[in-house]
């Protein structure tokens, strides 16, 4: 029996959740870990090279020590359950540092009553977020860790699965409520569901014969995505990738305007010009122009307002003065919910421009494409329906997980298949028994290729298209709130009010302000954001991005998407980053 | 002191709901942890109709469907799917199979018990590529290790930008690239990185080989450089004429070198055409030299196209998708000899290595940065200079993709568990079945081999018993064509699943593919009597 005492002892009840763990410690100092069984346990004792001493069966499982420092309670953490890795005592310290030693005693025997109850809610709204969001270590240190080389000969089941353990106990949980890193977060379990499936079934979508289920659901999917743009008709595939899904839309573009490409290439062609904001070019864009051969330096930068979004007029001289050099402008990548700013280019009057001169509009809405599902939200896309493709990540705000992303196309007269096909035989004969319009995979410039479609159809069949709209305005309402807050507190600067989820501001730690005048300002205020991250990082507390952006010194750009995250985690979001830079 | 706070919204052992919130407190050196203080009613942070209050996601509901999924897809999606006695497919038509399903998306949610259901239908109606008897595409069977890795991966979620996100999956990637660059004998090291699929893999080796010839074409595009001319043999994978599409050289550009009868380029052949396109004035840059085609399984001479490659300074890529298991195999991979001398090698371990799609490594020789000047962006949102770390971790720039799947990593998992060894074994086990299908075809009657297998493509014609007296002439050839009909005839039984096409002059033969470790010699038995049962009326 584990015995009051002078040491530290975290317990969990997890009674009903796990009413078959055990929690077990030995003499070892610094070891307690839980299992399933016995036989388990001596497993894991033969590991740590001690002996099983005291078995608590039933109540709780835990992590415990006797004198033991945090950084071996760490190392015990790598043979207990997930639960108990959740919230080993070094978590808890790293989110309260300046607490003394908790020192706990329990009586033996100990009850969980009423704790249990206190518990069990813990677990479902709170235990998660004791969890790190990463365990940072450096690269050398860590693939020292890992033991990464591959040998001549295998390794044992029991290695294996101390592998995976360190495997997700080093990975960054992209899962995690307060991972604000990225442009994805959180997840759905439908969806994970869907994935397990997929990966399960290790299907590659190129034939109605090979994949008979996943050619139906794709197109379901997409023509429901479709509908939400506004087309009841239409064509689209789903892409590895935003960034290929817009390389898509450029291709299109081009073998629309000139099918002669496909067989001549560039060289029969005049001088393409490309038309995309500032606030965009420097990314997917430019690497599609380099891919597909158009040339960086042939993709036009299109003036932008305060706000991020391109300002139409300047797209007409921008025009004007591809078509006085000599280039021909096909294409206008136009992007709802920009990376880092989340703006929405105006498309109505961008339309104007394309319908008038025939050129091809891609919205690039790989982002902000899930303001379609809430109808107080959608008209930040105002004018999508007259765009000519359009790309949307599901694998983003949508969480599906990655990847996610699909190309819709307005056309229907199968330029999608005109322009990629290569009719190979021995994948698309010609003289199969069933429908071959259903053989969808020569629309793509993939051979194989994963299914995308069943995480996102199953998503959608659970929570319904209400349920995606409520995700997307909770996550708009999160931002409210955060700005709110924001602007009540001192030392926050917000950069731009936001108008999607992205919300950037300036973090000014105390020493700073006031001293906006000073020469080194700017040079002293681009130093913190690294900074606290790195500090965040390290305590792997929670994870949010920073860059410097036209003309602004590093700020941060803060994600809201998950359902998981409530407008607790907004203010620890806010304390945490006072905490980690007050005295910069 | 009142450290956490958080809000509560469900009960608990029957208990009655009840909103309050609760402060942990954690003394020093007194008996208890926990201080339970419910201080009543708090109000909703309520923004734009929507509270704010705790997490939307139930996670104890969440993890109970997960709870009741996983044995639902491990039953159905692994054991049955790989089990010889169930079916590979159950086939039905479109029309039939979208009634099934009921495909529409709608604006209410189901409930967890009907998502399972539809999970079920999902893998009934879906084809069991894990399934011993499941030959139709170069890929088949189901790795344990590698199924693992990728629920792993899918439960991380991770996106391959940077260290920091991902750190765990940039240095396996690396590990698994530096031992694959060893496996092809590239002393001098290489660089590379996983792709989403052997096609886009072939991309990249157009578009760096285009970039090392021609620098400025990145920021100039192809319309300021002289024509381009790339050469591939006709045998090669339709990629080849994808990418040249696709990045805007045009499929005419490609050009294309005849293969001798086994469907192996011609050297001679190979030379005549750089000739040519000299003669014409364009640029000649690259060839793609294939290790394993498509359909016969073919092997081109590498050796030769090197020397050749290195007389006209012409980038070499090898196209090992396919092939590039026999490299692992100590007793195959003479059948790649001279891969060393490439430039780029595109290679798929989720073909014959049982990796699970998608697994495709594309890589550079050398000590070169040629990816990462040829794809970078620079984003500063992602790739940020200032970083507290070595930011040559950060190797998402040097990928065409922006958010990228770990693909390496399940390989990086398999390959510890079974070791080098066990993926050569497995290799050669493919192989030696290969061998025994030709032998088995040979000896009878009423199969005839299209040609002498030379890797795990066996390909023949299946002559039904009335057409064994008829002299082969067109009139032979014209009625051989039974192919369709017995596929038809398999899909609709779901016996087992193999795919046949017409090649060349050839009328359609099949193509039978040998890759996985759940395949038995009594499967090669079974395919040639199944053939025969389906097709012995026609």
């Amino acid at each position: 029996m584990l015995h009051s005492g002078d040491g530290i002892l975290f317990t969990i009840g997890l009674v009903d959740l796990f009413p078959k763990h055990y929690a077990y410690s030995c003499d070892h100092k610094a070891q307690f870990w839980s299992c399933h069984s016995k036989l388990q346990c001596a497993r894991s004792c033969e590991a740590c090279q001690c002996v099983v001493r005291h078995i608590v069966p039933g109540l709780f499982c835990g992590v415990a020590t006797v004198n033991a420092s945090f950084w071996q309670l760490d190392h015990a953490a790598n043979f207990c359950s997930s639960i108990v890795v959740l919230c080993s005592l070094k978590q808890l310290l790293c989110l309260f540092p300046e607490q003394p030693l908790f020192l706990l005693k329990l009586p033996v025997g100990f009850s969980l009553y009423p704790e249990q109850f206190f518990w069990q809610f813990c677990l479902k709204s709170f235990l998660v977020k004791l969890t790190l969001v990463c365990d940072w270590r450096e690269p050398e240190d860590l693939a020292a860790l890992l033991d990464l080389e591959l040998r001549e000969n295998g390794e044992s089941q029991h290695q294996l699965l101390k592998r995976v353990q360190d495997v997700a106990k080093y990975s960054v949980k992209t899962n995690h409520p307060r991972f604000f890193n990225q442009l994805f977060a959180g997840v759905d379990y439908h969806a994970l569901a869907g994935r397990f499936l997929t990966e399960a079934l290790n299907t590659s979508q190129y034939t109605y014969e090979v994949a008979p289920v996943f050619v139906l659901m794709e197109e379901e999917v997409l023509s429901k995505l479709r509908s939400l743009v506004g087309w009841t008709h239409g064509d689209g595939i789903f892409c590895p990738g935003g960034t290929v899904s817009n390389m898509y839309a450029m291709n299109l573009a081009r073998f629309r305007a000139f099918p002669e490409v496909k067989v001549k290439g560039q060289w029969a062609l005049p001088r393409l010009a490309v038309f995309a904001s500032q606030e965009v070019c420097h990314y997917s864009v430019m690497k599609a122009a380099a891919f597909q051969g158009i040339g960086t330096e042939n993709v036009f930068k299109v003036n932008v307002d305060d706000r991020g979004c391109m300002n139409p007029e300047d797209l007409c001289e921008k025009i004007e003065l591809a078509k006085s050099q000599g280039a021909v402008p096909f294409f206008v990548h136009a992007t709802s919910g920009t990376t880092v700013k989340g703006a929405f280019d105006p498309l109505e009057s961008i339309a104007d421009i394309c319908e008038r001169l025939g050129l091809w509009m891609h919205v690039d809405a790989a982002w902000g494409g899930s303001v379609l599902l809430s109808n107080e939200h959608r008209h930040l896309m105002k004018g999508v329906e007259r765009a000519d493709s359009v790309t949307w990540n599901p694998h983003k705000m949508m969480l599906t997980g990655l990847q996610c992303s699909a190309i819709l196309l307005k056309d229907t007269t199968d330029l999608l298949k005109h322009c990629h096909c290569a009719d190979a035989t021995y994948l698309f004969q010609q003289d199969k028994f069933y429908d071959k319009s259903l053989d969808t995979g020569d629309k793509s410039i993939q051979c194989g290729r994963k299914v995308d479609c069943l995480k996102l159809w199953l998503m959608w069949k659970a929570v319904g298209s209400k349920g995606l709209e409520g995700r997307v305005d909770r996550a708009f309402a999160h931002v409210r709130y955060l700005v709110e807050e924001m602007k009540r507190r001192e030392g926050f600067q917000l950069i731009w009010e936001p108008e999607f989820v992205n919300v950037c501001f300036w973090f000014i730690p105390p020493s700073l302000r006031g001293d906006e005048n000073s020469p080194d300002y700017q040079d002293r205020l681009s130093k913190v954001a690294p900074t606290i991250k790195e500090r965040m990082m390290k305590q792997g507390t929670m994870m949010v991005g920073y860059q410097p952006h036209g003309g602004r010194v590093n700020f941060f750009r803060m994600i809201v998407i998950s359902p998981q995250v409530s407008h607790e985690d907004m203010t620890f979001f806010l304390d945490e980053i006072e905490r980690l830079g007050k005295d910069l | 002191q009142d450290m956490l706070i958080f809000d509560h919204n469900t009960a608990v052992l029957g208990t009655s709901w009840f909103t309050g919130h609760i402060s942990v407190v954690l003394f020093s050196g007194v008996d208890f942890l926990m201080e339970f203080k419910p201080k009543g009613k708090r109000p909703p942070v309520l923004v734009d109709g929507v509270t704010l209050n705790g997490p939307t996601l139930d996670i104890r509901e969440a993890e109970s469907f997960l709870r009741d999924a996983m044995p639902i897809i491990m039953e159905e999606a692994v054991r049955k799917a790989t089990d010889v006695k169930e079916k590979v497919c159950e086939w039905r038509s479109p029309e039939q199979l979208k009634e099934v399903l009921d495909l529409e998306l709608r604006d209410g949610g189901e409930a967890n018990p009907k998502i399972l259901q539809r999970c079920r239908d999902a893998i009934r109606y879906s084809v069991k590529t894990g399934h011993p008897r499941f030959f139709n595409q170069l890929y088949a069977g189901l790795d344990p290790y590698s199924l693992v890795g990728r629920f792993i991966t899918e439960a991380l979620n991770p996106s391959l930008y940077t260290y920091e996100v991902a750190p765990v999956f940039i240095l396996t990637e690396e590990a698994v690239l530096k031992k694959m660059i060893e496996i092809i004998g590239w002393t001098e090291g290489g660089d590379g990185l996983f792709s989403p699929g052997g096609s886009v893999s072939n991309m990249y080796a157009v578009n760096v080989a285009r970039y090392q010839r021609c620098p400025n074409v990145k920021e100039l595009g192809l319309s300021a450089m002289p024509r381009l001319v790339m050469f591939t043999s006709e045998e090669c994978h339709y990629s080849v004429a994808k990418a040249a599409a696709f990045l805007g050289i045009g499929t005419k550009n490609v050009y294309v070198i005849r293969s001798d009868k086994r469907g192996k380029m011609i050297p001679a052949e190979f030379e005549k055409q750089v000739q040519r396109a000299k003669d014409e004035g364009a640029l000649p840059f690259m060839v793609n030299a294939t290790a394993g085609t498509t359909i016969l399984g073919a092997f081109d001479p590498l050796e030769e196209i090197a020397d050749i490659c290195e007389r006209h300074s012409l980038w070499m890529h090898v196209d090992a998708c396919w092939g590039g298991a026999a490299l692992m195999s100590n007793q195959h991979r003479h059948l790649l000899k001279g891969i060393h001398r490439a430039d780029s090698v595109a290679w798929n371990p989720h073909k014959m290595l049982l990796a699970g799609l998608q697994c495709c490594a594309f890589m550079v020789r050398g000590q070169t940065d040629i990816l990462q000047r040829c794809h970078s962006a620079n984003a500063s949102y992602l790739f940020q200079q200032d970083k507290f770390y070595d930011i040559s971790y950060d190797t998402g720039d040097k990928s065409i993709q922006c958010s990228r799947k770990p693909d390496a990593f399940k390989f990086w998992l398999m390959w510890k568990a079974l070791g080098t060894k066990g993926l050569e074994e497995r290799v050669d086990r493919a192989l030696a079945m290969a061998r025994y299908l030709a032998e088995e075809i040979k000896k009878r009657e009423g199969f005839r081999l299209v040609m002498e297998p030379e890797y795990a493509n066996v390909c023949f014609w299946y002559i039904p018993p009335s057409l064994r007296s008829t002299p082969e002439g067109p009139e032979f050839w014209k009625r051989v064509h039974v192919a369709p009909v017995v596929k038809e005839r398999m899909m609709k039984k779901g016996s087992m699943l193999v795919g046949y096409q017409p090649h060349g002059d050839k009328v359609n033969f099949f193509r039978q593919i040998i890759i996985s470790p759940q395949v038995s010699r009594e499967d090669m038995d079974f395919l040639l009597d199944e053939i025969n049962t389906l097709g012995k009326d026609l």
